[in-house]
């Protein structure tokens, strides 16, 4: 075997710049591959961070509650469901929300809205609420005060100060109705947000939409101190909590955004699979000149005892070798970089990044150290090797000693 | 008994449109010790006599048994094998493995046929010295002379402790001195070890050696003579 190893190392050195050429495009290969899966994970992420920050990782409703949205699904949190979920170790925080629709009028106009029930320090803590006011000032605990979108604002034309007519449906068939002061106008990325949704503080909410019992609320955020213990997390809760409710991860709530993630990851791979075409070239071409310029050389081994299948192993040692070289020089140059702009993201200026904070995510392109991103991407590169490898197998398999030796 | 016994070997090559008779009946004993010149013009079927010994190329017709091994009736897996273990060749072009020092090219056959590291490495040497290029042992073959290169293809040739070495015109890429010194030291091996040496040829140098010459011409055997040397 050593023998064989070292006829295989040597041959690639005999020819030492085709060597290092074809690893050089195995190198790029690697960097650019890398380069560009990091920062598109990182940029996923960073996404699905924002996401979570809004919607919790995971969020607990009265069962029934996600496939059926209505206020009659709501439940009365208590001492006990709260101990319960406080109990768990990889609970990080809870933020309990109650949501209904309702008209919202002021003047001659009216709107259906979203109204959003929220404890508004916990909420600003999660999502940054306070930083999208554009007019008047943010909701305090016990505010009876609401904010509302700078579109629906427009739409109903009414201001800071002035007073807000909600009427909708309350808890078991109640008419929820009441009038409350614009406090403040925010500004949120989405259109369909600024046109539609209210916020207004969990209690005031809560005697909005049934007066006559507290605690009402369609929904707790649970935000976990290990995002990664998702899966666990979602079945040791559901088992808490019991069959009265549902536990829905954010992978569920936020399964558009993930499909788009999902859109996007493939245009990523088809600029990959372009990358991995140029590198199996690369090498599956100095495959062929070495299988071409070496015909005699296999032919004579063969003649002398060589079995076709150690020349078959020689063939793939020479070319994993090369690939090997370029995959380690590859990881050697990128991954330094790559932990570099980890810890230190590319800052985005002016529109753009004014754009990103408005969808409360840092203006950075962040760029991830995930090992799944350089296994992948070494195996890839190894496989495309031996994948090159597969000319030389075939040539060998079945050449024809005299014919080689002719030429 | 004959160490190479060739029945009515016929060999046609159908590589264009017209098939050319290469060996056309040919029979031919050879001993166990021999020293065989097989020579004739250009096309008269020698190679293709020599490949047939050598288990490279198989007859279209006829049988070619090694004492008592058919050839014919060998896998290719096989006939990969019995080459190891029973033939050794020596090619015009030297062919030795370029990357492989003359030592390691040498051991090269012993480790295919899976001789321990320090035997073969002893028997290398050992065979370097008696071709007379001992000192050469770790060159490249890029770094000796043809005439020094076809002594380590010889080297391992005997390697492998054939019952016969093809030598396919060894000596038609050497200078005068090169022929006179492999020949010679192919005529001590020959003594010495008692391997059996078929040649093909064109060189009256390696005639004058050959202990028996045979002779062909389009494809068969015109003369066939034994010389006391």
């Amino acid at each position: 075997m050593n023998t064989l190893i070292k006829i295989a190392w040597r041959s690639l050195w005999r020819n030492r710049r085709r060597t290092i050429l074809t690893a050089s495009t195995v190198v790029f290969a690697m960097v650019l591959a890398l380069f560009m899966r990091s920062m598109q994970f990182g940029s996923y992420n960073q996404m699905i961070q924002a996401g979570v920050n809004q919607v919790g990782d995971l969020q607990v409703h009265d069962t029934g509650y996600w496939a059926n949205q209505s206020i009659d699904r709501a439940f009365f949190y208590n001492n006990e469901l709260g101990d319960s979920l406080k109990s768990l170790p990889f609970v990080k925080s809870f933020l309990p929300k109650l949501e209904t629709f309702s008209l919202a009028s002021y003047g001659t106009q009216t709107k259906g809205v979203l109204v959003t029930g929220t404890d508004p320090i916990l909420e600003t803590k999660q999502t940054n609420l306070a930083g999208k006011i554009i007019k008047g000032k943010y909701l305090t605990s016990d505010d009876n005060g609401v904010l509302i979108g700078d579109k629906l604002a427009e739409f109903l034309k009414i201001s800071i100060g002035d007073s807000l007519v909600l009427i909708g449906q309350g808890y078991q068939g109640i008419t929820a109705y009441g009038i409350f002061p614009i406090k403040g106008i925010f500004h949120l990325p989405s259109l369909e947000m600024n046109s539609q949704l209210i916020y207004m503080s969990l209690q005031n909410t809560q005697e909005f939409v049934y007066p006559y019992r507290e605690g009402l609320l369609t929904g707790i955020s649970v935000f976990l101190k290990d995002p990664s213990q998702l899966e666990q997390a979602k079945q040791q809760i559901q088992t808490k909590l019991g069959k009265n409710y549902e536990v829905i991860s954010w992978k569920t709530i936020l399964s558009d955004m993930l499909q788009t993630i999902e859109v996007d990851n493939v245009s990523g791979q088809i600029m990959l699979m372009i990358l991995y075409i140029i590198a199996a070239f690369g090498i599956f071409s100095t495959v062929l000149m070495m299988t071409m310029e070496k015909r005699k050389q296999y032919a004579v081994m063969v003649s002398i005892g060589m079995q076709r299948t150690k020349l078959i192993m020689v063939s793939i040692v020479e070319t994993f070798i090369v690939a090997i070289i370029g995959v380690i020089v590859g990881l050697i140059i990128i991954t330094p970089i790559l932990i570099y702009l980890n810890m230190n993201p590319i800052p985005i200026t002016g529109d753009m990044a004014q754009m990103y904070l408005e969808f409360n995510i840092e203006p950075v392109i962040p760029f991830s150290l995930q090992p799944g991103i350089f296994i992948y991407q070494t195996l890839i590169i190894l496989g495309l090797s031996l994948l090159s490898a597969l000319y030389p197998i075939i040539y060998l398999a079945r050449f024809n000693v005299l014919n080689a030796f002719r030429h | 008994m004959s160490i190479i016994k060739a029945e009515g070997i016929y060999k046609t090559y159908n590589e264009t449109n017209v098939p050319v008779n290469a060996l056309n009946g040919v029979d031919l004993k050879i001993e166990q010790g021999e020293f065989t010149a097989i020579v004739g013009p250009s096309g008269s079927g020698k190679t293709t006599l020599l490949n047939i010994i050598g288990g490279l190329d198989l007859p279209t017709k006829g049988n070619i048994f090694i004492e008592n091994t058919n050839l014919n009736e060998l896998s290719s897996r096989q006939l990969i094998d019995f080459r190891l273990r029973h033939i050794g060749f020596v090619f015009q072009a030297y062919n030795l493995i370029p990357v492989l020092t003359a030592k390691e090219n040498t051991e090269f056959i012993m480790v295919l046929q899976k001789v321990p590291k320090k035997e073969r490495e002893q028997k290398a040497m050992e065979l370097l010295n008696a071709v007379g290029i001992g000192d050469k042992a770790d060159h490249r073959p890029g770094q000796l002379s043809g005439g020094q290169q076809q002594r380590v293809a010889v080297a391992r040739a005997l390697a492998s402790q054939p019952r016969y070495i093809i030598a396919d015109e060894p000596t038609a890429n050497l200078d005068s001195r090169s022929t006179h010194e492999l020949l010679d030291m192919m005529a001590e091996m020959n003594k010495k070890y008692n391997t059996t040496f078929i040649f093909s040829t064109h060189d009256q140098r390696v005639m004058d050696k050959a202990k028996r010459i045979v002779t062909l011409d389009d494809g068969k055997i015109t003369s066939d003579e034994t010389f006391q040397r």
